[in-house]
């Protein structure tokens, strides 16, 4: 899809081999696919050994103290690709249930997309991960927004805080919610897609050490569409 | 164990006057001691249910045998061994026994209550008249024996008295059985608990007191109370050596229930994917050539399954985002493109809400037919308000532009929202367009009824 970049390492984690066919046949051209696992001691063992820039990683999986993804990204804590990079994971699921979308980015998931995804956008968000940057799709940040009460109006007086986000990235949540692309919210607000993905990445950080309780309480308590 | 969910099993009362030929047709082949038309343990009934006897002759006959003491025994043991059923449906024979509210006794009436309730008017009278009888039979019996003895028969009462009070303790306290069984059965309240206990206490005071009587006949205090002490010393004996048996037995029977209540949870799951997931994949494999199909019919079905997985608390259709879900579902499966709905925040569905939710369709209805898939949904509701945006990918259009049947279309978008005080725009971007609907809150109506650029920063200012 773009020749110009060096095609990414991807280790695929699902349990399911036909949808591991799948993504292995829309996308094995655009990245280069090193692995596939589908349970999570399987997953650690690639991973460990592959050492991808990135890893595809569906939320349940069996295997491992019973937690899916998240023990995958657990046991992999602090591995390094050859070039220094940590090894970053893109999770991919077909629930919607928020508990389990928020228990995986809070695990240190780079980003959530639905297996509903279009080979493009696969690439594209891989890409980014791999880049280091967020990947939210619009449910993400539909959840994000609900999570931190920025939907009710609750806005961070300071940029730094956790438990809030700011308004710029309200905003940036709001447009990625709508379902625009990075690039048509970096020209909806008028400013570059550099700092459309800082804002998410900010907003990812958030996500992962805010201690807000709402975050998991409501993640629990409520059941999503 | 929790109740059978979503699994009825059809439970009818019998017609009273078939009551017993229906008891017959379930439970025949078992034997079975009927609740109804009792009068102590309802072996008798259940003998005669089971032999196709007249009631009254099998009882005649345990009366004779019992007076020199078989018919007593045999009584014992059929009672203990047979089943309590109510109304042909025996206790045990399976997980579910159907629990009917309808039912007016509580578990912990007396015996004559529960049994009234049961049987009709009729039928009572007839039982109470057998009951009168048969204590005027006991005491008759007893009068008897006063007399023998007085004439002189040495009838050994000194141990015939102790053996009676340990039958009648034995009687009241076993028949508490029954009760707690049916008690736990028809789901028992816990109010008339300590009644039962009571019963059960005085049945096993009565019964151990003759038992006492009876082994220490004609014995001194000390006597007694040596005796007393072995006792209790065997007693506690006993129960250390069977105490990890009852304790395993009770595990077990704990496990068997969780066990039980799992399998019908597993029936019902099967039960649902059954009649949705299968047939679908039925149908879906008729339909193989049919991509469009193929796909209408998996995304109706995951939508389904979904709800189902993550079924929100019931009574929720009355709320905003759930209209609006239930809107786009609705232009999903008329037009089969896929549309992602992503929603923050809920409230009650008002009038206004209403209006929002048809122009939310409308709006669809437009995206699904001129623009192009993927087309999406996001719907915030805040304190201050609702917005909604539904965006496609098509070429969009031009107000000027639009055809005026198209611009009536519209119209009923722009003029239902601003007849409630809200509004709409359509935006057009590159390759894609974008309707977006906004509605204050209503118990503060904001003074700018003009819709903000929904994207501008002018939003960051709370």
């Amino acid at each position: 899809m773009q020749p110009r970049e060096p095609r990414v390492d991807v280790v695929l984690v699902d349990d399911h081999r036909m949808f591991r066919s799948g993504v292995r046949a829309e996308i094995g051209d655009a990245v280069n696919i090193v692995g596939e696992a589908p349970t999570v001691d399987a997953a650690v063992e690639v991973i460990a050994e592959t050492r991808p820039a990135v890893v595809l990683l569906d939320v349940h999986l069996p295997g491992g103290s019973g937690n899916g993804g998240v023990d995958v990204i657990h046991g992999c804590r602090g591995l390094e690709t050859a070039s220094g990079q940590p090894v970053r994971f893109l999770a991919l699921s077909v629930s919607d249930a928020a508990e389990d979308v928020i228990a995986v980015i809070r695990a240190g998931a780079r980003g959530y997309v639905t297996k509903t995804i279009s080979a493009n956008d696969l690439t594209s968000a891989i890409r980014r991960v791999a880049d280091g940057d967020a990947v939210f799709s619009p449910r993400l940040a539909g959840f994000v927004l609900d999570a931190f009460g920025a939907a009710a109006g609750e806005i961070a007086e300071v940029d730094e805080e956790l438990d809030r986000l700011s308004a710029r990235e309200r905003e940036v949540m709001r447009l990625i919610a709508r379902g625009y692309q990075y690039k048509e919210v970096a020209k909806e607000l008028f400013i570059s897609v550099k700092t459309v993905e800082t804002h998410v990445s900010s907003v990812l950080r958030k996500l992962q050490l805010s201690s807000r309780h709402e975050l998991t309480a409501w993640a629990m308590g409520r059941r999503l569409l | 164990m929790s109740k059978d969910v979503g699994m009825p099993t059809p439970y009818e009362r019998p017609d009273r006057a078939t009551t017993a030929p229906a008891g017959d047709q379930r439970a025949a082949r078992t034997l079975h001691r009927p609740v109804e038309g009792r009068i102590i343990g309802g072996v008798c009934a259940g003998l005669a249910l089971h032999l196709g006897l007249n009631v009254r002759l099998v009882r005649l006959v345990f009366v004779l045998l019992a007076l020199p003491g078989a018919g007593l025994v045999a009584y014992l043991f059929l009672w203990a061994l047979t089943p309590q059923s109510v109304q042909g449906v025996i206790e045990g024979s399976s997980g579910r026994v159907p629990v009917d509210p309808a039912r007016p006794e509580g578990p912990g009436r007396s015996v004559t209550d529960a049994a009234a309730a049961v049987g009709g008017a009729s039928d009572d009278q007839q039982r109470s008249a057998t009951r009168v009888l048969l204590l005027g039979g006991v005491l008759l019996l007893a009068g008897l024996v006063v007399v023998a003895q007085n004439a002189g028969l040495n009838l050994r009462l000194g141990f015939l008295i102790p053996l009676l009070v340990v039958a009648v303790g034995a009687v009241i306290a076993w028949s508490q059985l029954d009760d707690a069984q049916r008690g736990r059965w028809l789901g028992g309240s816990s109010g008339t608990g300590r009644f039962s206990a009571a019963r059960l206490a005085f049945g096993s005071l009565l019964a151990l007191t003759g038992l006492v009587i009876l082994t220490t006949r004609g014995r001194s205090l000390a006597a007694i109370w040596d005796i007393g002490l072995a006792s209790l010393a065997v007693l506690a004996g006993v129960v250390l050596i069977a105490a990890p048996w009852g304790l395993r037995l009770w595990s077990e029977l704990r496990h068997e229930q969780a066990e039980r209540a799992r399998a019908t949870e597993r029936a019902d799951i099967a039960a649902h994917l059954h009649d949705s997931v299968l047939q679908t994949l039925a149908l879906i494999q008729r339909r193989a050539d049919d991509p469009s199909a193929v796909a209408q019919l998996a995304r109706a079905q995951e939508r389904e399954l979904r709800s189902w997985l993550y079924a929100g608390p019931a009574g929720s259709d009355a709320t905003l985002a759930a209209a609006v879900a239930e809107v786009a579902h609705e232009v999903e499966d008329l037009h089969g493109i896929p549309i992602d709905l992503v929603v923050t925040g809920d409230q009650p569905l008002d009038s206004g809400g209403q209006a929002l939710v048809r122009a939310v369709r409308e709006s669809l209805l437009n995206a699904v037919r001129h623009g192009q898939p993927p087309v999406s949904v996001y719907l915030e509701i805040g304190p201050d308000g609702v917005e909604a945006f539904v965006r496609d990918h098509g070429p969009g259009f031009e107000v000027e532009e639009v055809p005026t049947d198209r611009l009536g279309v519209r119209q009923s978008i722009l003029g239902r929202m601003e007849r409630h005080g809200g509004a709409a725009r359509v935006r057009r971007l590159e390759q894609v367009t974008e309707v977006s609907l906004s509605l204050p809150a209503p118990r503060a109506p904001s003074p700018t009824t003009e819709p903000q650029p929904p994207a501008e920063a002018s939003h960051a200012t709370p």
